[in-house]
């Protein structure tokens, strides 16, 4: 069968203004427990790659510049 | 390079004795092992980073089973845990956690992990229990992952992040040799040679489907998939009980705790829509989420978590520990539902079902030294069968698993696994990255969840049960001829996948074999609606023989703590109803 | 494949990267060196305390809590005094975590530094050393203009736990600030000597309804607490049901039969939880002057008093065949 992407809101939002992963820091994709952060190939900055959210909480707490906020995924809001 | 791109490899290292899993037991195995023979490796492997991993990952709110002197004692923790858990314990490891649980505290507190403290600097133990007082809060409690990280440091632990443990692996004559392990970023795969192994995986938590639909919204955290009960079936260790499933009061759809346990010391309570208490039995257990899973159904329900009657300041407070601590997004949920605790009650429900001691019993069967039916293979935390122990227990017999298997380590030489043991565990995890076409694992799992919470979530049916099974088997097919990753990250999934899928085989086949009820709502069988101890009053311990799934009995061992006949319906005949 | 372990290098060319021109990249180093748990990062962290920029020095602030001991506390004591307000807050809550006792004489001088904040952090980390030589300074700091430093200065004093210190802590029951006032309440639960109960018996007339329910509670703890047993009764009509809780929970565990009728006049009251105190406390009491009352709640619709109630006549009896037989 073939295989389709349907379109999901990701409850990770991050500053790109802020984030400094194009300086070497991976501290949000480090610590989240679903792996589900990586670094953009294009921006050089962090954002959610997967929607399999815990919305747990690390990667916000951990940010050295504060450039990272949790939502409530829309399905449980 | 395209996003997390499969890369094949397979390379292999050894230790003297191996931890998986690195979220509460598996740090404080690791650091116990370690100081048990500073000379010796010890590796922590861990599927997430250790930095933040596990149901602890933003910390803990409070102890809720703390044996602190002067206000409960072993003996009498021994007996709340007996009787909550309608007398199905080896008492031994409750006995012993009992008792070794306030050195850990201590210890804990020198890590810098922090207590509640009076100004005089003793620990501010609070009474929320009707018999014992257990309840230790913790509300700077965020920082326990943090702590534990820098004294594994310290202890120069070698850690291993964002690798997956799939299989164990075993010698010829049944002793434990190690185990097989892929890396979730790249798919690379790395044998870990070890002379003990340590299983520290957490709750089987990704079982049940949350009812808001998501599929990682989970009670547990979302990563415990389940993957060390998987593991230690498939190596022929004995699994306790699995029919006692974990049940958990939480907010509806947000699906974290409410937390009773830290509002209740301030006089918070769970009530109906009555605004009246309801629970008439003390200790957490089955029988209390049956009163709750009742009450919902009454037409009294809804189920509420009610602070309104305590004083604004009061409920200041315990907002400050509820939006910080253990699921700090607490606070952002309920100010998207608009609803402020000093005037409306915190709507609750059941969670999804999962197996998990930490919270009930179901768990790898181990004795008071943590170890599993496989020599050299150990057990500890929420995946290993002392049951109700939560993050203390986890840390107490993750010590105790630490030091067993060093002195295990000690005295063995590694064993030898076959070679072909670990090329047919390439290929089954590989699998999935060599087809061009099927179903990806997101779908797989829903439908494998689904089906759980169709077939599976008590009331327990037979004839349900036996069509469940049927469903599961056929998902199963799918998975194993037809699930397709297409990156490495997908992997993780789809290994998971495997995980749950055994999980919820387990607990079928668990709940099917014991034909009584017992632990309230856990194992609530329609077809055997009794408690019939002439021929249950018994454990159950399910495993894998000759490649087949097989459950038997085993006898309750002597208690170490005898309960007086008076004693053992305590709970019972506390349950009294008004006459009115 | 490269190796599948953390790293144990993290000092190798720390130097070079702490120095780079962008404060982002030094951040990225800082955060590196924190994690490393190799005390000799403790040095090269030391280094940045003078930073430029904030952001760097409040990752310095944050990475020290990692380490323990006088190189660390050192460090710390700098970006304690730190103008920027992130800097000193995340200093603040390192230093707390400190468990060595070396560390003490370093921050001690903190403690008369002109900026209330400094002081508060000082005396919060002192607390947890549990180091003698801090007793003179924190009683000091008791006279502090700033309550939140008088608190914390109390909370140094209540962890020594030494008698000498009873009269400062009794003073501060006339304290103009609530918070200070349930703090010293709270110390105090150390000494089970007269002195400490008296006070804290007074304090149950404090105008703070917190301060008197510390009082009530900690009356309970205290071995001498049942000379305020009167008292105690007293409040029994306190406004405040959260207060009238723990007295009746406290004359419960002193057993204080002259109290069974003034808490059997709780059972009516409509806070759920005053009525299962009240139950359990006439259960630990255990005088049949209390069945009575009890007989009111043993059909309260509250599952909880009906447990509660039916416990306590369990005692009750029980205590009445012993005396029978």
């Amino acid at each position: 069968m073939p295989l389709a992407s349907y379109q999901t809101s990701v409850p990770v939002v991050v500053d790109d203004a802020k984030c400094i992963a194009d300086k070497g820091c991976t501290v949000c994709v480090d610590v989240c427990p679903l792996d589900v952060l990586r670094i953009s190939d294009m921006t050089k900055k962090a954002y959610m790659a997967y929607d399999e959210c815990w919305y747990c909480m690390p990667c916000e707490a951990d940010c050295p510049t504060g450039a990272v906020t949790v939502n409530i995924p829309y399905l449980l809001r | 390079m395209a996003l997390d791109e499969i890369v094949d490899g397979l390379s292999e290292v050894s230790c003297d004795v191996l931890v998986i899993g690195g979220g509460t037991a598996g740090p404080m195995a690791a650091l116990k092992a370690k100081l048990k023979n500073p000379k010796a490796n010890v590796v922590l492997l861990e599927k997430a980073n250790v930095k933040r991993s596990g149901a602890i990952s933003m910390g803990m709110d409070g102890l809720n089973n703390a044996v602190i002197p002067g206000y409960a004692t072993p003996e009498q923790y021994t007996k709340e845990i007996t009787i909550a858990n309608d007398g199905i314990v080896d008492q031994k490891a409750v006995y012993k956690y009992a008792q070794n649980c306030y050195k850990i505290i201590e210890e804990l507190d020198s890590f810098g992990i922090r207590f509640l403290k009076n100004e005089n600097g003793d620990y501010a133990v609070k009474k929320v229990h009707h018999i014992g007082t257990y309840v230790l809060p913790m509300p700077n409690g965020e920082t326990v992952k943090k702590a534990l990280y820098r004294q594994l440091r310290r202890a120069r632990i070698l850690i291993s992040n964002r690798y997956m443990a799939t299989r164990l692996l075993k010698s010829a004559d049944g002793r434990i040799a190690g185990a097989v392990s892929v890396n979730t970023r790249t798919a690379e795969m790395l044998v870990i040679k070890a002379k003990a192994v340590i299983l520290c995986m957490g709750a089987a938590g990704r079982l049940g489907l949350p009812t808001s639909g998501y599929m990682f919204g989970t009670y547990e955290n979302a990563a415990n998939s389940g993957d060390g009960y998987a593991m230690a079936y498939h190596a022929g260790a004995a699994l306790a009980n699995l029919e006692c499933f974990q049940i958990n009061p939480l907010i509806k759809d947000y699906n974290g705790p409410a937390c009773a346990y830290v509002a209740g010391p301030f006089g918070a309570y769970t009530a109906n829509n009555e605004g009246s208490r309801f629970i008439e039995c003390d200790y957490w257990s089955g029988q209390m989420m049956l009163e709750f899973y009742n009450e919902l159904l009454s037409g009294k329900g809804p189920v509420f978590l009610q602070l309104k009657h305590l004083h604004p300041d009061t409920i200041s407070e315990i907002e400050s520990t509820l939006h910080k601590v253990e699921r700090p997004t607490r606070g952002l949920f309920q100010q998207g539902r608009g609803v402020d605790y000093r005037s409306e009650s915190i709507e609750m429900h059941i969670s999804e079902i999962g197996f998990c001691s930490g919270h009930s019993a179901s768990g790898v069967f181990v004795d008071d030294n943590a170890r599993t039916t496989v020599p050299g293979l150990y057990a500890a935390g929420d995946m290993a069968s002392v049951p109700h122990n939560y993050m203390l227990g986890a840390f107490t017999n993750g010590a105790v698993a630490g030091v067993d298997a060093m002195e295990f380590a000690d005295s063995h030489d590694f064993a030898e696994f076959d070679a072909t043991d670990v090329a047919m565990e390439r290929d089954r995890v590989m699998a999935p990255t060599r087809r061009e076409d099927g179903i990806p694992p997101n779908q797989i799992e829903y439908k494998t969840r689904r089906l759980v919470n169709d077939y599976l979530q008590p009331p327990k049916v037979t004839r349900k049960y036996e069509l469940g099974m049927r469903r599961l088997a056929e998902a199963r097919e799918d998975m194993q001829e037809r699930m397709i990753a297409r990156n490495a990250h997908e992997l993780l999934r789809a290994l998971e996948v495997q995980s749950i899928m055994d999980c919820a085989d387990m607990a079928a086949h668990a709940s099917l074999y014991r034909e009584e009820s017992r632990w309230g709502l856990y194992h609530w069988r329609t077809d055997f609606p009794e408690k019939d101890n002439e021929n249950w009053f018994c454990h159950t311990l399910l495993s894998k023989r000759d490649g087949k799934m097989t459950s038997e009995k085993r006898a309750v061992e002597p208690y170490v703590v005898p309960i007086a006949d008076d004693e053992k319906d305590l709970y019972d005949k506390q349950r009294i109803r008004a006459s009115a | 494949m490269s190796s599948p372990f953390e790293s144990y290098d993290d000092l190798e060319d720390a130097d070079e990267r702490l120095q780079a021109a962008d404060p982002a990249e030094r951040r990225v180093a800082i955060i590196a060196l924190g994690h490393s748990g190799d005390p000799a990062a403790v040095a090269h962290l030391a280094n940045m305390v003078s930073d430029p920029d904030a952001g760097v020095r409040q990752q310095v602030a944050m990475a020290l809590g990692e380490f323990d001991g006088p190189e660390a506390a050192a460090a710390l004591v700098k970006l304690l005094v730190d103008p920027e307000r992130i800097v000193a807050a995340a200093a603040a809550d390192s230093m707390a975590e400190f468990k060595d006792p070396a560390c003490a004489e370093i921050i001690l001088p903190l403690v008369k530094h002109a900026h209330a904040f400094v002081r508060m952090g000082a005396l919060r980390a002192l607390k947890e050393l549990r180091c003698k030589d801090t007793l003179k300074p924190a009683l000091e700091a008791l006279q502090d203009s700033d309550a939140a430093v008088r608190v914390q200065a109390i909370g140094v004093i209540g962890f020594l736990k030494l008698e000498e210190s009873i009269p400062a802590l009794t003073a501060l029951i006339n304290d103009p600030d609530a918070h200070v006032r349930r703090a010293a309440v709270s110390a105090l639960a150390f000494s089970h000597m007269k002195p400490a109960a008296e006070t804290i018996t007074r304090a149950l007339k404090d105008s703070d309804w917190m301060v008197r329910e510390m009082a009530a509670e900690t009356l309970g703890l205290n071995a001498n607490g049942s000379l305020a047993a009167d008292q105690l009764i007293g409040s029994l009509g306190d406004e405040f049901w959260q207060v009238r809780l723990k007295a009746i929970r406290s004359l419960g565990k002193m057993k204080v039969e002259r109290a069974v009728r003034p808490i059997g006049n709780s059972v009516n009251h409509e806070q759920a939880n005053l009525r299962k105190e009240a139950a359990a406390a006439l259960g630990e009491i255990a005088h049949p002057d209390g069945e009575a009352f009890l007989a009111v709640i043993a059909d309260d619709p509250d599952p909880d008093v009906r447990k509660n109630a039916r416990w306590a006549l369990q005692q009750t009896a029980a205590r009445k065949a012993r005396a029978g037989a």
